[in-house]
């Protein structure tokens, strides 16, 4: 904050309405408190260039041993020994391989959705963390990508599952929802990288243009000699609003599809039409809460980042929350109640096991940590304004989110047709697995900090540029000109 | 080469055509076995991509069925039943099934060992020199120091050695299994002696019965032929355009498998089933009208059911069940073994007595006997196992061999058999696996397994013909084995004397030729030949041979109704407050822990595999709080073994069982250091006829504070709604 | 242009070619549990078997398994009948949409779902969508120590870790039959072969044959039997291929 409060205290004028003086908006907005331009770059610069302390080449150190032991080895001896070192069993052949895979995508969500639905609704709180959020939907989609190859029996053959030319003529099924999901996370991966890569132009040009040595040659490649002409600023825009336009339906369809792995089959609990909107309001909600996770830890941990993200955008994200957990919630009892209603008495069994099963803890934890806590809590705008208590709200979320994928895959799996086979499932190799793909997901922000900017600083330029405070009569006012 | 002209031209001569079955004939010690060759040398019937089958013998327990093992470029792939045999018509039980997992068990002995005792390895020796100390045993021993104790398969070797014994003066063969031990054989045939005056081993006549009464009989599992007797209860049960589906109804403390079948299932009281069945006799009796027999007069029937713990309407509605029908009462299993276990063989007996149906179709038989047997033979009962004990420890026996039986671990500890054995000079195992028997031998001299070995076996029961099943080498032997026939022939001809001169043979095949060829002169057989050689291919051609004549035989009803026979409950062992019901594993059985696929195979009542447990009664459990899995430490007067729990719906609250058929501590990878042997609880007690009372314990059971997981293949949740939460 | 059919490659079984719909008749009323068709199985078709842990876990292999319930409580409980449990060849198979890779298919020679062991990327949706849960996974690579792959059936393929499998009929037993009914120029008899379950069964509870012809054994007990058979989980609308019949009579 070393740059920002010299420059506030050089602001002369103070303008004062019921209460509110001028300084007061400039605080509560970041768009109203605008530094030069220089001054933001060179704090995004020094963010990213500085260099790192012990602490930081500790942690990477001590997340890189977490993901070389529990990923990397555990997976080689996966693949060695065979998926029976994990706990599936008959008949819950999916187990947490398949959760992480749901949970990542559904993460993954966020991303896009608050770039893409809130740059096409003109969002201007949005500006300071789009790539925050757009990189967690990377970032997500490769841990998401890892836990399904996890689970398959034999991952080697997995370009099996790709449709391309071979001798035998052989395609894949596509009847199978596997296929489709298969098709909509390339989709989604590639739409949503190229989305992520589209704004990062600008910032990339000007890194170019203030590094020296690797850095530069870094950067240069990556800003594909973008100068910042106005011809380039209009394709950028035109690309952008295209690619946030196309992806949003692609964003639904994704989780949608991956919903009908599950409504596609026959097994009680999972035959359920509401399962395509119900898993995409789900994977927002814990797209929302891990993004409000990683904004405050990029708020927290980067240098000058407290000046780019503000209490406003956690209010901001905070209320999304709220609204997407009664989403969520409503959709849960849809759910149930369309299952309970159909009276199959296979999927009542289901039912009832959820609750009073031997994780029924789980049932009840989800519903406390999904509904109730955030509604206890977002509803307060002071505390929706504390980043502290919307990250732990944050944290909670994904918790809950977690357990109701584990409810609907290894918990369900439990219960079928043939009493015969029922039997719980006990994870096995699948937590250090697990744990090596969260770990992964912060060592990839923890070193993409230092590779590019986490703020889209000429978003928040731009936005700076539009909004003025203006002063109708006795009534101060915030103004936004349209720029585009 | 000549070798396998003479098996071609052999071929033409049997004009096999499409018969799938092969032949081997026997032409020359060198030539008796298919030789494993490279595709170039394959004779013609092995050709590439074809497979061979040969007719044999299965020998995984005495009944005899007959076998045709698919072989494939010289190995044995796959058994099937030979449909022409008239005991199984084409049908295997899963040991039958799984005898090749012995066959290629990677725990076979694969040489002659000369070892000290308790040592697993020793020193591998050759066979002259196994021969040479064969008969050094034979020749510097008195004859009468001389024993031999042999399983219940193999009845060419119990042939070979009866031969030996009776003109040398050395003992006579003993056999005996655990198998014969839970069947309570002795009591069965010496009920029948006492009330028909013959000898032989009852055959009932399931299939075409309308109503079975079976008191403890696990026929349907292990006991004495179960896949006649399965094809029967399948007869019985179907119901025809002229007849309707026959009920069956179990009296048994313990749901066995076979009881899971029963229309009714009456859990009396252990010890009660005298009493029962006298009772019912008597109800039958006077339901049909006319004065009770004098059998039945001394039981009062409501007495009877409050001491069996039923209630008399249900007596009465099985008397009436059973006046009423072609009705067939069987004695066996757990109720024979106990110390009245003769009165109640006698009794179930006496019930057939009452609706007469003696020699007739549905009814009691006595078994035909086989071709070249004179008078049915049984295995040793127990009592007649513990003489020789007797002997072996005041250090009568100097030489015991041991073929085709493991004593250590089937006959129970308080007999003392192990003890014993430390009394005799010379232990010589031939034993295909590294049992513990083999591993207290002096030598290990290991016989063929089955399926690579000459043989027959006698069909005891079963079957109304008269069948001798024939035994063949389906594949060259994989180790440096020897036929125990073999050994003892070589044996004989070093020590000379009278041991050569009673077994004048150049090797087994020749001894099993002379046998076999003396029923060419029978008439009806199966087929006939003109020359012995002929004769003896066609004989492992077909698995066997059988005289096409009913030769069942009547028992002689005449006075059994007014016999005696003692109204009382059985006495049991030891302080306890349990009854303990030891029942043979229906998928081990005896000697089957060793190969893999059987242990992997789910029981058929608890669905448990790999393991032993003890079947305790759910209302029992939670009054003791005990749990599933949890483990206990069951004490008799004999011994105490540790097991984990299995709740078990179908079984007395005062009853607990445990199965018998895991509990080595030596036999091969997949057998040892597994579950635990109920034979150790099983303390010295015989009935009148000689059978061990194994079912004759109390027993008392003591927590541990150990769980042991019990694999099963059924779902606690699913079948017994644990872990589903409490409805509402 | 030349169609598969004028190659006239006799191998090529074309679809619409029928050769016939087999199926089963299971009388359970007869069952005895004795698990000897469990054992036949097995060793017709390498199934390895999986040890104490794993087979306590869910993980037994057997591609058939016999099923029994309790009803009542003692000392009226009665076991329910036997319920041999395997592939029931549906017509309309749950598992055969699902597999991304086509490694389970619809054969229409023989009306079997089939599994291609080859082809399968171990997905596992198969088994999840499998009403009757009969689908078996390789979870490792199970030992079988020397000498006992001697035992192993040259016509039956020997399955690695991470592939499916379940019961197939014997259908190398099927095309054997066919094969040598199709070289003497005649139509497969029927009981001329039979499962390896069926052939081992003792009480002849298990019947096997085609269900597509009316002069067939296992034809008449669907049809004309006096036991009223049942189809398993066919309010699901998959077409098995195995009746149950669970005694009957008078």
């Amino acid at each position: 904050m070393a740059y920002g409060k010299k420059e506030t205290e050089n602001k002369p004028a103070v303008y004062e309405h019921h209460g509110h003086t001028e300084e007061h908006f400039r605080e509560k907005h970041l768009m109203l408190d605008p530094l030069p331009r220089g001054q933001m770059n060179d704090m995004v610069m020094e963010a990213m260039t500085e260099k790192p302390s012990w602490k930081y080449w500790l942690t990477v150190f001590v997340l890189a041993s977490i993901v070389a032991y529990c990923l990397v080895y555990s997976w080689i001896r996966l693949i060695a020994e065979g998926v029976g070192i994990a706990g599936v069993n008959r008949p819950s052949y999916w187990g947490i391989f398949l959760v992480n895979t749901v949970f990542w995508i559904g993460i993954s969500h966020a991303g896009t959705f608050i770039s893409a639905i809130l740059r096409v609704f003109k969002a201007e709180f949005r500006r300071p963390f789009t790539r925050v959020a757009e990189l967690m939907t990377t970032f997500g989609l490769v841990q998401a990508g890892f836990s399904i190859f996890m689970h398959m029996g034999r991952v080697w053959l997995a370009y099996w599952l790709m449709p391309y030319p071979n001798q035998r003529m052989l395609w894949p099924n596509f009847h199978s929802p596997l296929s489709w999901d298969l098709l909509a996370i390339t989709t989604y991966l590639l739409s949503s990288t190229m989305y992520l890569f589209l704004p990062l132009i600008p910032d990339l040009a000007m890194a170019r243009d203030k590094t020296t040595g690797w850095r530069k040659n870094f950067y240069r490649i990556l800003a594909l000699g973008f100068r910042g002409t106005e011809g380039e600023w209009t394709h950028l825009r035109n690309a952008m609003n295209i690619f946030a336009f196309a992806i949003i339906p692609v964003m639904f369809s994704v989780h949608t599809i991956v919903s009908w792995d599950f409504a596609a089959a026959t097994r009680p609990g999972w035959n359920s039409t509401i399962f395509g909107p119900y898993f995409v309001i789900g994977a927002l909600h814990s797209g929302m809460g891990a993004a409000v996770v990683v904004l405050a830890a990029v708020r927290k941990f980067v240098k000058n980042m407290d000046y780019f993200i503000r209490a406003e955008h956690f209010d901001a994200i905070g209320k999304l929350m709220l609204i997407i957990s009664m989403g969520w919630a409503y959709f849960f009892f849809n759910d149930y109640m369309v299952q309970w209603y159909g009276g199959d008495k296979w999927t009542k069994q289901l039912l009832h096991f959820h609750e009073a099963g031997p994780l029924g803890w789980m049932w009840f934890a989800m519903l406390i940590v999904n509904i109730a806590i955030p509604w206890a809590i977002l509803w307060n705008s002071k505390w929706r304004s504390t980043p502290w208590l919307v990250s732990t709200v944050g944290i909670l979320i994904n918790v809950g989110m977690w357990f109701e994928r584990y409810i609907i895959i290894p918990i369900s799996l439990t219960i079928n047709r043939m009493p015969f086979t029922w039997r719980m499932y006990t994870p096995g190799i699948e937590i250090p697995l697990g744990i090596g793909t969260l770990t992964l997901f912060i060592l990839l922000y923890v070193i993409f900090a230092k590779l590019i900017p986490m703020i889209p600083v000429w978003e928040v330029q731009e936005g700076q540029m539009a909004h003025q405070l203006k002063k109708f009569g006795r009534e101060t006012v915030v103004t936004v000109s349209e720029l585009e | 080469m000549s070798e396998q002209v003479s098996r071609r031209d052999f071929l033409k001569l049997a004009g096999l055509g499409a018969a799938t079955t092969a032949v081997l004939t026997g032409c020359g010690p060198a030539s008796r076995y298919v030789t494993r060759e490279p595709y170039q040398q394959m004779p013609e019937y092995n050709s590439v991509g074809q497979s061979t089958y040969y007719a044999t013998t299965c020998r995984e327990c005495a009944a005899a069925c007959g076998l045709v093992v698919r072989t494939y470029q010289g190995r044995a792939i796959k058994v099937e039943g030979n449909a022409n045999h008239p005991l199984n018509l084409g049908k295997t039980c899963a040991r039958g099934q799984a005898t090749l997992h012995g066959l290629y068990n990677p725990d076979r002995v694969t040489d002659p060992i000369k070892k000290s005792r308790g040592d697993s390895a020793g020193e591998i020796v050759d066979w002259n020199a196994a021969i040479q100390a064969v008969a050094d045993a034979l020749k510097n021993n008195q004859p009468d120091e001389i024993a031999f104790l042999l399983g219940t398969s193999s009845d060419h070797l119990f042939d070979l050695v009866t031969d030996l014994a009776n003109s040398t003066g050395i003992n006579a063969p003993i056999r005996f299994g655990a198998m014969s031990m839970f069947e309570s054989r002795a009591t069965l045939s010496k009920a029948a002696e006492n009330l028909f005056g013959q000898t032989g081993l009852p055959w009932f006549d399931v299939g075409n019965a309308d109503v079975v009464f079976s008191f403890g009989a696990n026929f349907l599992e292990t006991w004495l032929s179960p896949l006649s007797y399965t094809r029967g209860f399948a007869q019985m049960r179907k119901a025809t355009e002229t007849k309707l589906r026959g009920r069956f109804v179990q009296f048994e403390a313990r749901m066995s498998a076979t009881g899971g079948k029963a229309d009714e299932w009456v859990s009396l009281r252990p010890g009660t089933e005298a009493l029962v069945a006298l009772a019912i006799g008597r109800l039958v009796a006077e339901i049909r009208g006319g004065s009770v027999p004098r059998i039945f007069s001394s039981v009062e029937p409501a007495d009877a059911a409050e001491q069996a713990g039923v209630k008399l309407e249900a007596l009465e509605h099985l008397a009436e069940m059973f006046a009423n029908s072609k009705a067939v009462a069987i004695p066996g299993g757990p109720a024979l073994g106990q110390s009245n276990g003769l009165a109640v063989a006698e009794a179930v007996l006496a019930l057939n007595a009452l609706v007469n149906n003696f020699g007739k179709s549905g009814g009691v038989y006595l078994s035909a006997l086989a071709p070249n047997q004179t008078e049915y033979n049984r295995p040793a009962s127990s009592q007649e196992m513990q003489a020789l004990v007797e002997k072996m420890k005041s250090g009568a026996i100097k030489v015991l061999f041991v073929h085709g039986v493991n004593p250590v671990f089937e006959i129970p500890n308080s007999l003392g058999f192990k003890d014993a054995l430390s009394n005799v000079g010379q232990v010589i195992s031939f034993a295909t696996f590294p049992d513990e028997t083999a591993l207290e031998a002096d030598y290990v001299l290991p016989d063929h397994h089955g399926l690579e070995g000459w043989g027959y076996q006698r069909v005891t029961t079963g079957t109304d013909l008269p069948v001798l099943s024939g035994a063949q080498p389906v594949v060259t032997p994989y180790y440096n084995t020897r036929s125990t026939a073999d050994v003892l022939i070589a044996a004989a001809q070093l020590a000379g004397g009278s041991f050569a001169s009673a077994l004048p043979f150049a090797d087994e095949v020749e001894f099993l030729e002379k046998k076999v060829s003396a029923l060419m002169s029978e008439s009806n057989g199966s087929f006939s030949a003109l020359d012995s050689t002929a004769f003896m291919a066609t004989f492992q051609q077909f698995g066997g041979w059988w005289k096409n004549v009913d030769s069942k035989v009547t028992p002689n009803a005449g006075s059994v109704l007014n016999k005696n026979v003692k109204a009382e409950v059985a006495e049991f062992a030891g302080e306890g407050e349990f009854f303990f019901v030891p029942f043979m594993s229906p998928t081990l059985g005896e000697a089957g822990a060793n190969k893999p696929w059987l242990q992997e195979l789910p029981d058929p009542t608890t669905t448990v595999m790999w393991t032993t447990w003890v079947e305790i009664n759910p209302e029992t459990a939670h009054e003791l709080h005990l749990e599933n899995d949890e483990v206990v430490r069951v004490i008799s007067e004999a011994g105490e073994i540790e097991v984990p729990v299995y709740l078990y719906p179908a079984i007395r609250p005062d009853t607990i069982a445990i199965p018998f058929g895991q509990g080595h501590t030596a036999y091969g990878r997949y057998a040892e250091n597994r579950g635990a042997n109920p034979a150790d609880l099983l303390g010295k007690h015989f009935n009148e006829a000689g059978d061990l009372a194994f079912a004759g314990m109390k027993v008392r059971i003591e927590k541990t504070g150990k769980t042991k997981p019990v694999s099963r293949l059924e779902s606690r949740m699913g079948v017994y709604g644990e872990e589903l939460g409490e409805e509402h | 242009m030349t169609t598969l059919s004028d190659l006239k490659i006799s191998e090529v079984k074309l679809e619409g070619e029928h050769v016939g719909k087999w199926g089963m008749v299971i009388d359970q009323d007869i069952c005895t549990g004795c698990q000897a068709c469990v054992a036949a199985c097995s060793m017709e078709n390498n199934i390895p078997f999986v040890g104490e842990e794993d087979s306590g876990y869910g993980r037994a292999m057997h591609w058939i398994r016999i099923e029994r319930f309790w009803e009542g409580e003692y000392p009226e409980v009665k076991m329910t009948n036997q319920q041999p449990m395997m592939c029931q060849q549906c017509g309309s198979a749950p598992c055969e949409p699902v597999c991304p890779a086509f490694a389970t298919v619809h054969s229409q020679a023989e009306q079997l779902n089939l599994q291609v062991y080859n082809r399968c990327v171990g997905t596992r949706y198969c088994a999840n969508n499998c009403p009757y849960q009969v689908r078996t996974f390789n979870w490792r690579d199970y030992q079988r120590p020397e000498p006992l792959p001697n035992q192993f059936n040259p016509d039956v393929t020997v399955r690695r870790r991470g592939v499916m499998e379940k019961c197939t009929f014997c259908i190398q037993r099927i095309h054997k039959a066919q094969d040598k009914a199709k070289s003497e120029g005649r139509e497969v008899a029927d009981g001329e072969f039979t499962t390896a379950c069926a052939q081992a069964c003792p009480s002849n509870a298990i019947t096997f044959g085609r269900i597509d012809k009316e002069d067939t054994l296992v034809y008449q007990m669907m049809h004309h039997g006096q036991s009223h058979g049942k189809k398993h989980l066919e309010e699901l609308g998959t077409l098995p291929s195995i009746t149950y019949m669970n005694g009957g009579g008078a």
